[in-house]
């Protein structure tokens, strides 16, 4: 599946990579703004110094040498501006510069730049050339607090989304995992109802809902499919029986031929096998339906005692040896039917699928059972315990014993698992299993 | 099997689930009878073989004869079937109970009997257990 992310996640992404888009292009926008601004209002402050300096000047009614003076001494002390007698004529209209220079006025070397106004500007009918510069902050310094600015407002951009996913994710979603929840924990075979929390968004009201249909109608379609197995099978019995009896019967009569008697002797062992089948499948049923009271306690150990003492023939009709390490008193918790049934199938697998002067070992304690024989090749695990898929051909089984003994470790929860090593089937059961579905 | 034990609780003589054969039937009742003619210490005589239901020991003519479980079950169950065919499956299917057909090999009943007659036999029994149609049992008298 890969990586997996949260779906908050993602947009988070998109949503920081698209803030910062915005923000980045933003930077030359501000510094363009500013810059612009800055020159404007200098542009106007140098006008104001240029239009004040031509009045009071011109208000002095200076002679010509005073002016002379005044004009050297202007020239020395104000910085940044320069007056000087010109050809222009005054006419010409007024010129704006930026330019670069050295500050003299600072000790360490630095360029500063500079606004400039040059205006032609009339002194008791005279022309001057009067320019005036005032200090502007440098292009780059401009831009870069700009810059640092933009990315502060950028990580705190960032950082809100981060807390603002967080608590989303929190809050947002709840709905959605409340639902996510109640479908975890449910189960078609438990028969437990589900019921989603409702929820005032449209998007998880609709999944609910959509939900609870589907989930009705898997329900229905279980329940209609196991009442069929089941009812199909309770109905069959009495046909059944009823051909058996008959057999029976006519087994009785007196002229029958050895012919005949084989015929009826397949058919009862056909019919035998059809029965066998049958309830099975009734067993199946009902232990997926819950008929079986599972709160009993059980020694197991006793139990397989008890089972392998019956088959105990079997075992030696197949030269078989049997090794048991059965620990005293293990006990379990379930139905006692359905125990001798799943032990009695393992056991009974364990003898048909064996080899003449085969082995079998069977192990019990606290936490498990494990039973394996002697095999020779192994069998397919994904099929192992699905009904009607049988692993060997030689055996007339019905098909069902592992359907069964893995519904009956369901219903306990317990866990089954199946293993092929050293020309050894190997069953094991662990009691102790913790099982979750999906 | 939990309506077997509520249906036993509530006084059932015993409980016999469809399908079934008709001489599984028929060695119940009989057993059935038996229980309620003789009550508790019941002796059964079948020809000459005397055979005590509670103890399950065989005596022919005061000669106890040693019969294991599966025997003296065997012999019961031709006793209450008498000059019937009894089929080899059905035989097979009484003495293993729920897993007989989930063995396909059903030459432990034939062993069940054969040891079962040569014990008769040896006993000094006339061999009523007869063999027809190469496998199927009948007890005739």
């Amino acid at each position: 599946m890969g990586k997996m992310n949260k779906l908050l996640n993602k947009s988070l992404k998109s949503f920081t990579i698209y803030a910062l888009i915005v923000l980045a292009t933003s930077v030359p926008a501000y510094y363009y703004l500013v810059d612009s601004i800055w020159l404007r209002e200098l542009d106007e402050h140098n006008e104001i110094v240029a239009d004040r300096t031509e009045k009071e000047l011109n208000n002095l009614n200076l002679t010509e040498t005073e002016l002379n003076q005044s004009v050297t001494l202007w020239n020395k002390i104000q910085p940044g501006t320069n007056l000087e007698k010109t050809t222009l004529d005054n006419n010409r209209n007024d010129s704006t510069y930026t330019v670069l220079r050295k500050n003299i006025y600072v000790e360490h070397n630095e360029i500063d730049r500079f606004r400039g106004l040059s205006r032609v500007i009339k002194i008791n009918e005279e022309n001057y050339l009067l320019t005036v510069e005032t200090n502007v902050e440098e292009t780059e310094e401009t831009a870069i607090a700009i810059a640092i600015l933009t990315f502060l407002f950028f990580l705190i951009l960032v950082i809100g989304f981060l807390i603002l996913n967080r608590r989303l994710s929190v809050k947002l979603w709840q709905p959605f995992k409340n639902t996510l929840t109640e479908l975890k924990t449910f189960n078609l075979n438990s028969q437990s109802k589900i019921s989603f929390e409702k929820s005032n968004i449209l998007e998880f009201e609709e999944l609910n809902v959509a939900l609870n249909k589907l989930i009705e109608h898997t329900v229905s379609v279980y329940k209609s499919q196991k009442e069929f197995t089941e009812n199909a099978s309770h109905e069959l019995q009495t046909p059944l029986a009823i051909i058996k009896n008959k057999l029976d019967i006519l087994l009785q009569k007196e002229a029958l031929t050895d012919r005949q008697y084989q015929i009826i002797e397949d058919i009862n062992k056909a019919l035998t096998r059809v029965s066998r089948i049958n309830k099975n499948l009734l067993l199946l049923a009902k232990i997926e339906n819950h008929q079986f009271d599972d709160s009993e306690t059980i020694n197991v150990s006793e139990l397989t005692e008890e089972c392998l003492e019956q088959l105990q023939e079997h075992f030696s009709n197949k030269e078989l040896s049997v090794h048991t390490s059965i620990e005293k008193d293990c006990v379990v918790t379930g139905n006692r039917v359905l125990i001798e049934v799943l032990t009695n199938n393992l056991l009974l697998n364990s003898i048909r699928h064996n080899s003449q002067k085969g082995t079998i070992e069977i192990k019990l304690n606290e936490s498990g059972f494990i039973i394996s024989n002697s095999g020779i090749t192994t069998l397919e695990k994904e099929h192992l315990f699905k009904r009607f898929k049988k692993s060997s051909e030689e055996s007339s089984g019905s098909g069902l014993g592992l359907s069964i003994v893995e519904q009956i470790c369901k219903r306990h929860q317990w866990t089954i698992d199946y293993d092929f090593a050293q020309e050894t089937h190997i069953f094991k059961i662990n009691f102790r299993a913790i099982q979750n579905f999906f | 099997m939990d309506d077997k034990i509520k249906g036993l609780q509530i006084g059932a003589d015993d409980y016999l689930t469809k399908p079934f054969h008709l001489s599984e039937l028929a060695a119940r009742i009989y057993s059935v009878i038996r229980r309620k003619q003789f009550g508790n210490a019941n002796l059964v005589q079948q020809n000459e073989l005397q055979i005590d239901l509670l103890g399950k020991t065989v005596k022919f003519k005061n000669h106890p004869i040693e019969l294991t479980k599966k025997e003296f079950d065997l012999l019961l169950y031709f006793i209450g079937n008498k000059n019937r065919v009894i089929s080899k499956s059905t035989l097979a299917e009484h003495l293993s109970g729920d897993f007989a057909d989930m063995l396909d090999n059903h030459d432990f009943v034939y062993a069940h009997i054969k040891n079962l007659k040569k014990k008769l036999n040896e006993a000094g029994c006339e061999n009523y257990l007869k063999t027809v149609y190469g496998t199927g049992y009948k007890w005739e008298r």
